[in-house]
Parts: C-alpha cells; sequence; structure tokens
C-alpha cells in the first residue's frame, strides 16, 4: 500500500483540502449536504473520464478527443434507446465497446501511423463532435428510457451511485498502474520509449491500449452524462477534455509521460469542481469560472515545474529536503 | 610577454554547493603555448572548475590572475572579452544554421546598415576553417556534418574570436580514431601559436598523447600538478583513484570451444553488409573499426531491431529468426546501448523499474507482478554489483554516469542473458566505475555467458576482448586474436581503407 500512497499525493491532497478549507470558509451552503451531494455528483463524470486520460499521459500521449466523444456516444445511446429501441441493457454496454473501439481506432492510427497523438485526438475532437450532429438533425433527443436516470440518480445505502463508480474505477487503476506488468509498462513507455523498445516492450501496443481505456472511460463518462440528463446532444462535454486533462496536470501528472499518481488525479479533478462549486454558490458567471480553471491549471503545472525550488525551499523551512521531488531533474541528469 | 608569466593563474580557487565541497583551494597555472590536462574521477570537481573559469559561476573564494594581474570573470561574457572560450561537453551549436552562422552566433559581423554582413560571415568563417585544415563549406548546414566535423566547428568557434585560451571538456569523447587525430594536429598547431589549451579527457592514452602539463583533482583537491613532459599513465589512474588500482584490464581467460551464436552473412538495410561470425561460449569477441563503421548497425542486426535483409543466425545451432527485440531477449541475447541515457535507462524509475523492465513477463503471473520479488532482487543486485544504495529509494537520474552504466547490465543479469552485446558500456564513466565494468565482465564469461564488447576505446578493446573482428563500411573485414593485434594495428586495421571516403566512415 505504501506503493499507492506515496509522497507524489501530498501535494494534490493539499490543494484540494486548502482549496476545500477557503471555498468552506468563504461559502455558507458549500458544507449542506445537499451540496455535498451534489459534489460527488459533479466530480464523478470528468473524474472517470480523467482516468483515461491520465494514463494516456502516463505513456506520454494526450488524448483531446474525450469531450466530443462524449456527445457522440450520448447521440449513439439516446438513437439506439429511442428509435432503434434496443433495451438499455444491451445498450450500455454497446456503447461501452463503442468507446473502447473509437479509442482503439485513435490508439492505432497514433501508434501505427506515426502520428502525434495531440494531432489525432485533435482532429477526433472536431471530427466526433461533427459525427455527432448527424444524429436527429443535429437535435438533442429527449426522455430516453425512465430506467436511465437511476443509473446516476440512484442510491446504494444512501450514497449516490457514483461514488460506487468512483471507487470502484480508481481502485481498478490504481491497482492496474502499480501493480500489474501493463501498468508498468505505460509508465516506462512514458518514461523513456527507446529504452523501451530495446527491453523488449511493444511500445505501439502499449501506446495503442491506453487509447482504448480512455475510449472506455469517456463510455463510462457518457451513459453517466446521458443518465444525469436522461437525453443525448451534440453539445454534450464541450470542454470536458480540458478539463480531465487539467484534472490530471493538478495531480501531479507529468505531461513528459512517465511520472504521476492515478489517485492524484481524483484530488485534482475534486479540486477543480470544488473551486468551480465555490463559485457558482457565489453566483460567479461562468466567465470567471473559465478565468480561474485557467489559473488553477497555469498554477498547477508552475508547481510541477519549480519542484526543485520549491522542495529545497520547503527542505529549509522544515530541515530535511525531500527526496521524492525529482520530475524536472530528468533533463539535467 | 615572456613565456614565464602564466596567462592564467587559479589560486586557492573554493567552491561549495550545499552539502559539497566541490573545489577546495584548487590551484591551475596556465602557461601560453601549453596543453594543460586536468583529470580527475567523475564528481571530483572538473566541471565545477570548468564552469569558474568560463565565466558560468563564481568562486566562493580564491584568485584569479591574468597575466598576473587579478581579475574577476563575473559572466560568461566577460570570459569572452578576455580571450576565454570553452568547447563544453554537449555541443553548443545550433543544428538547422549553417557553419558559418553557427561560428558567429552571438557575435555576427553587421554591416552600417545593423543588418548582417553576410559576406563577411562566410568570407572570415571560411578563413578559419582554411586555417584550421578543415574542408567544410561555410554554408553547409551543420546538422548535416558528422559528429566529429560538428567539434570541429564548435572549435572553429573559439578560434574565430580569437581566444587566448581555449577549455575543452571531453572533446573526444564522440570522436572516432582518425577525427582525434585531426583534432590533436589542431590543438598542437594552437600551441604553436601560443594558445593555452586546457584538456579534460577521461581518455589517458590520449593525454599521454597529447598533454604537456597535468593537474589531477581529487575530491576537490588537487593531488598532483605537474610540469613534466613525460606522463605515466599508471601513475595517473592511482593519483585519481587514491589507491594502487593494480591490473587496469583485469583481463581473464575464460573462452571455450564450443560456438553458442553463429552468423552468416547478415545484411540489413541499415548498411550491414555481409557480416559473417562465430561467438563461443566464455568468449568475449570485440568489435573494432571507427566510429559509423556499422559497428552498433550490426548490434541492432543480432537484436532484431532493423529487418535482416539476407543471412542467418543459429543459436547454439538452430536457426533463429528474430522480428523484433523481444524474440532475441527471449532467446537469451541482451543489448546494453551505446547511450544509456537516451536508449537504455528509465528515468521516472528507481533501480528496481531499470532492473526488471526486460523481464516483466517473467515477474508476473496473469499480468500482476511479483514486487516483493523485484525488490528483493533488487537489493541484491545493488549489493552485488556494489551499486550506490540510494539507487533503491530514488529514481535512478540521482546517480553517478558509472552506477547507471551497472544498473543497465543489472537488467541483463535479472533476465539470465546468455549473450550480452556491450555497446561502449564504459563511455563516459569513470575508471573505477571502468574497472568494475571489466570485472563484471569477467565474471560473466567465467558464468559461461558470452560477450560482444563494441568500443572506440582501442586499449580497452584490446584488452578485454578474446579476439576482434574489424569492422570497416558495415562488413566484418577480419577476425583476429587480441594477442594478435598492438593498438597501432587495430587503428590502421579499422581506419586504413583505400576505398574510404571521409563521408562514408561517418554516414
Amino acid at each position: 500500500m505504501k506503493r499507492i500512497f506515496d509522497t507524489q499525493l501530498i501535494g494534490p491532497f493539499a490543494a484540494m483540502v486548502i482549496v476545500a478549507l477557503i471555498v468552506a470558509l468563504t461559502t455558507e451552503r458549500f458544507l449542506n449536504p445537499g451540496n455535498l451531494s451534489n459534489l460527488s455528483l459533479q466530480v464523478s463524470i470528468v473524474a472517470l473520464i480523467a482516468i483515461g486520460s491520465t494514463i494516456v499521459i502516463f505513456a506520454a500521449g494526450i488524448d483531446l478527443s474525450s469531450g466530443s466523444m462524449v456527445a457522440l456516444l450520448t447521440m449513439i445511446l439516446a438513437q439506439m434507446l429511442k428509435f432503434v429501441g434496443i433495451p438499455l441493457v444491451l445498450a450500455l454496454p454497446l456503447i461501452l465497446l463503442m468507446g473502447g473501439l473509437l479509442g482503439l481506432f485513435i490508439g492505432l492510427i497514433t501508434a501505427y501511423g506515426r502520428i502525434p497523438s495531440f494531432i489525432t485526438t485533435l482532429a477526433a475532437l472536431i471530427a466526433f463532435r461533427g459525427l455527432a450532429l448527424t444524429f436527429n438533425n443535429g437535435s438533442p433527443i429527449f426522455s430516453l428510457d425512465p430506467a436511465l436516470e437511476p443509473i446516476f440518480y440512484g442510491k446504494l445505502f444512501g450514497v449516490p451511485m457514483p461514488f460506487f463508480y468512483l471507487v470502484f474505477f480508481y481502485v481498478l487503476a490504481a491497482f492496474s498502474m502499480n501493480f500489474t506488468k501493463l501498468g508498468r509498462e505505460i509508465y516506462a513507455v512514458g518514461g523513456n520509449p527507446a529504452a523501451a523498445v530495446l527491453t523488449g516492450i511493444n511500445v505501439r501496443k502499449v501506446q495503442t491500449t491506453t487509447f482504448v481505456i480512455a475510449g472506455f472511460m469517456t463510455a463510462v463518462g457518457a451513459i453517466l452524462m446521458s443518465a444525469r440528463l436522461n437525453s443525448g446532444s451534440p453539445n454534450y462535454g464541450q470542454t470536458l477534455e480540458l478539463q480531465a486533462i487539467a484534472a490530471a496536470v493538478v495531480g501531479g501528472a507529468s505531461l513528459a509521460g512517465g511520472r504521476g499518481n492515478i489517485l492524484a488525479t481524483l484530488m485534482g479533478a475534486m479540486t477543480i469542481v470544488i473551486v468551480q462549486n465555490g463559485l457558482n454558490l457565489n453566483a460567479a458567471p461562468s466567465s470567471v469560472q473559465n478565468i480561474v480553471l485557467g489559473l488553477i491549471i497555469l498554477l498547477a503545472v508552475g508547481i510541477d515545474m519549480w519542484r526543485a525550488e520549491i522542495s529545497g525551499l520547503m527542505g529549509r523551512m522544515f530541515g530535511r529536503t525531500s527526496s521524492q521531488q525529482s520530475s524536472n531533474v530528468k533533463k539535467e541528469a | 610577454m615572456t613565456p614565464a608569466t602564466p596567462l592564467w593563474e587559479f589560486v586557492d580557487i573554493t567552491k561549495a554547493y550545499p552539502g559539497v565541497l566541490a573545489n577546495d583551494k584548487v590551484c591551475i597555472r596556465l602557461m601560453p603555448g601549453s596543453i594543460h590536462g586536468l583529470l580527475g574521477e567523475n564528481g571530483c570537481g572538473k566541471s565545477t572548475m570548468i564552469k569558474t573559469l568560463s565565466g558560468v559561476q563564481q568562486p566562493d573564494s580564491g584568485q584569479i590572475l591574468h597575466n598576473g594581474k587579478p581579475v574577476t570573470i563575473s559572466d560568461p561574457q566577460v570570459a569572452r572579452e578576455l580571450g576565454v572560450a570553452t568547447v563544453f561537453q554537449e555541443f553548443s551549436i545550433v543544428p538547422t544554421l549553417s557553419v558559418g552562422e553557427n561560428i558567429f552566433l552571438g557575435n555576427m559581423p553587421r554591416s552600417r546598415f545593423g543588418v548582417i554582413d553576410w559576406a563577411k560571415v562566410h568570407n572570415e568563417a571560411a578563413r578559419v576553417l582554411a586555417e584550421m585544415d578543415v574542408d567544410v563549406s561555410p554554408e553547409t548546414i551543420t546538422g548535416s556534418l558528422s559528429v566529429g566535423e560538428q567539434q570541429l566547428v564548435e572549435i572553429a568557434k573559439a578560434v574565430a574570436m580569437d581566444a587566448r585560451m581555449i577549455i575543452l571538456d571531453e572533446p573526444t569523447a564522440a570522436l572516432g580514431e582518425d577525427e582525434i587525430e585531426r583534432l590533436h594536429q589542431l590543438l598542437r598547431n594552437m600551441r604553436e601559436r601560443g594558445t593555452a589549451i586546457l584538456y579534460v579527457s577521461h581518455r589517458l592514452d590520449e593525454v599521454e598523447r597529447i598533454v604537456d602539463e597535468v593537474t589531477i583533482l581529487r575530491n576537490g583537491c588537487v593531488v598532483r600538478a605537474s610540469g613534466e613532459t613525460k606522463i605515466n599513465v599508471s601513475e595517473i589512474v592511482s593519483a585519481m583513484v587514491g589507491e594502487d588500482i593494480g591490473e587496469h584490464y583485469p583481463k581473464e581467460q575464460n573462452a571455450t570451444k564450443d560456438v553458442v551464436l553463429e552468423a552468416a552473412g547478415l545484411s540489413t538495410n541499415s548498411g550491414v553488409k555481409d557480416v559473417s561470425f562465430s561467438l563461443h561460449q566464455g568468449e568475449v569477441l570485440g568489435l573494432g573499426g571507427v566510429l559509423g563503421s556499422g559497428r552498433t548497425e550490426i548490434a541492432r542486426a543480432l537484436f532484431g531491431t532493423d529487418e535482416l535483409t539476407g543471412g542467418q543466425i543459429r543459436l547454439n545451432g538452430k536457426p533463429v529468426r528474430f522480428r523484433r527485440e523481444i524474440d532475441a531477449i527471449r532467446a537469451g541475447l541482451a543489448l546494453v546501448p551505446e547511450n544509456r541515457k537516451f536508449d537504455g535507462l528509465f528515468f521516472n524509475f528507481r533501480a528496481s523499474g531499470n532492473v526488471t523492465a526486460a523481464s516483466l513477463g517473467g515477474l508476473s503471473r496473469f499480468g500482476v507482478l511479483n514486487l516483493k520479488a523485484e525488490e528483493q532482487a533488487t537489493h541484491d543486485l545493488i549489493r552485488d554489483l556494489e551499486i550506490s544504495t540510494q539507487a533503491e529509494e530514488k529514481t535512478v537520474n540521482f546517480l553517478s554516469g558509472g552506477n547507471q552504466q551497472k544498473i543497465v547490465i543489472a537488467r541483463w543479469l535479472f533476465s539470465a542473458s546468455d549473450i550480452l552485446i556491450l555497446d561502449e558500456p564504459t563511455q563516459g564513466i569513470d575508471i573505477g566505475a571502468k574497472i568494475a565494468v571489466y570485472k563484471l565482465i569477467n565474471r560473466l564469461t567465467r558464468a559461461g555467458k558470452s560477450i560482444i564488447l563494441i568500443s572506440s576505446d582501442h586499449d580497452e578493446l584490446l584488452a578485454m576482448s578474446d579476439r576482434i573482428a574489424v569492422v570497416q563500411h558495415g562488413t566484418i573485414v577480419r577476425t583476429v586474436d587480441a594477442s594478435d593485434l598492438t593498438h597501432d594495428d587495430l587503428v590502421r586495421a579499422s581506419a586504413d581503407t583505400p576505398q574510404s571516403k571521409p563521408k562514408e566512415a561517418f554516414a
């Protein structure tokens, strides 16, 4: 367990607690049980998608496609439920499969076509949004299935369902990244692809796999999005990909690849959502929210970049040096 | 100026970093027209000293005298104005610019209107290159030159600014034998003209050849300063390491008659042509040749990295075909690549992740890794190979080059490979670590493993190999017992090629 709960979690955890404290002190309604429950619902979609985005980042890729893929998949789900008449129990696995296949498609083009993932997923970001518009003449589809809503709003032992999805997928992801061959290979590919090739790791297969995971997790997010609003819309998920990447970055994942802790992404997502929630409760306009989100990302990356200096400062303040703050020494070594 | 006055004198230079005294009262006198060697193991304070001399950082205490007058080298610009040029180990040329542009980078001649005077750039650059006897056009894009030629351009920058003192940090690390000779000739010419040269190198054979005086640092202190022209290598080594290390090359004879690997007529699209050889159990087969002769490409062909367009590899008599690296690894081959930083190490991992990277399949069951076994094996290997125990807790970027190299080799000990291809295994590591690598080679061959050794250090190759295959233009021209070759034979055998054109040799 020491391996999973390592020092990489301290920073993101501290950031989350500090942000929560500030919001709690300045906003009365923040600690209302109703608001906290709402908060966990809000964080669930972005945090689940961020699992995929983070794993792609661990392998030194980037996934910009998830927001548009959410829109596309909600439209396909709506089409299946409302117009094709496919039952929900069949439609949901199909959506998960489709998410995985779209990810596979992106992954194959990226890894075997040797096109940078920034480009392939940027193309997908634009194209998926367009594809989503080809359904139902580009109009949203409402009132899909009464059985859909409990997936998002349902409760088990009084706890909202999304909480269980978060626990399930984050435990699975943390286990995979820290205890499995695949997880190790993902970190290896992100850390040094040339060395990975020479140690017999199938780099392209690993890269492709990360996009399959990302596609699958995006499908999970799309199902929750549809369930939350009992609808599908080509406009859903705008900037969701950026929020998911922001969650990874605020959680300390290095965009250069190879470094980061998947559980920190959950904290990153919470931090972002708490800030948004606080601004919402104080009736801040969405323009301000975007500005603040931008600043948070900048600050998070800045802290990552200045890690050596900060840890030196902390060392002097607390009389010891931290050994784990190493993310940027790579180039100098 | 009388030659008796030192051009530069550094007196009691002391520099401390948090927790480390990098330089402790170091004194160096640099005479005009003299090549001064600065030697010492990694971490002895050489880099710190160079940074101080070139104005990159300030000493904590001590005095710097230029022609007998105290000066302060407050930044690199001041150093430049005082006629000090530094050629750092990592090149500072811009590969996309022309040779002329690089030579005058940051110091471009301008015409009256403030625009760059291209005619002057090219004429001046051409003059400098001609003076250096370098046959490169100033208009050539620098990135298209061989590494050796790029190094010469780097030095041309120093010549163009009319430097009175040139600091060269490991100038030959990336050069082949003939290029080294060319560089040395250039340095001798500069010495004739009264330039002071500070020469930093790990290659003692070169030091012996070219250096007039030597200063050896250990733990930040000067342990030996010599004005003698005749320098004894073994004395230098003892002074550097701080103890009598005995045999510099502790070669053991472990070769047997059994052939483990047989290559017949190997060819690839990357320039390997009709390569045939056999490797015996317990043998060290050295691949000799100039830089770019195709030795690394032969390694890649054996390891399944480059596809074979012809030929056959047999392992223990059975024909094998490696479509990818993993096939070669499974068959018991291992490759320690030439550049451990770019191709060998995972800097995001501690020692454990680096050691097991090639054996994850064997270390896992149903895809789940056995982390206990991993930690235990790493712990044992670290003790066994005398790797810094820091490697267990910290990511490997914190380790010295020697420790890093041992970790890359440890990876293949862990995977229990039978045939190891070591491509420049001692490049850029200090003497103590080199000897550790040699001992490791002995241990491997004693255990019945076979080694293909690629090295540009001819002394090392001669001393550590049982047989040597001389590689020219991607093919093995002959294979001889190492004991039948001398240093000069090997240099001649690998470089003396009637059909060779310089371009081809660098390709």
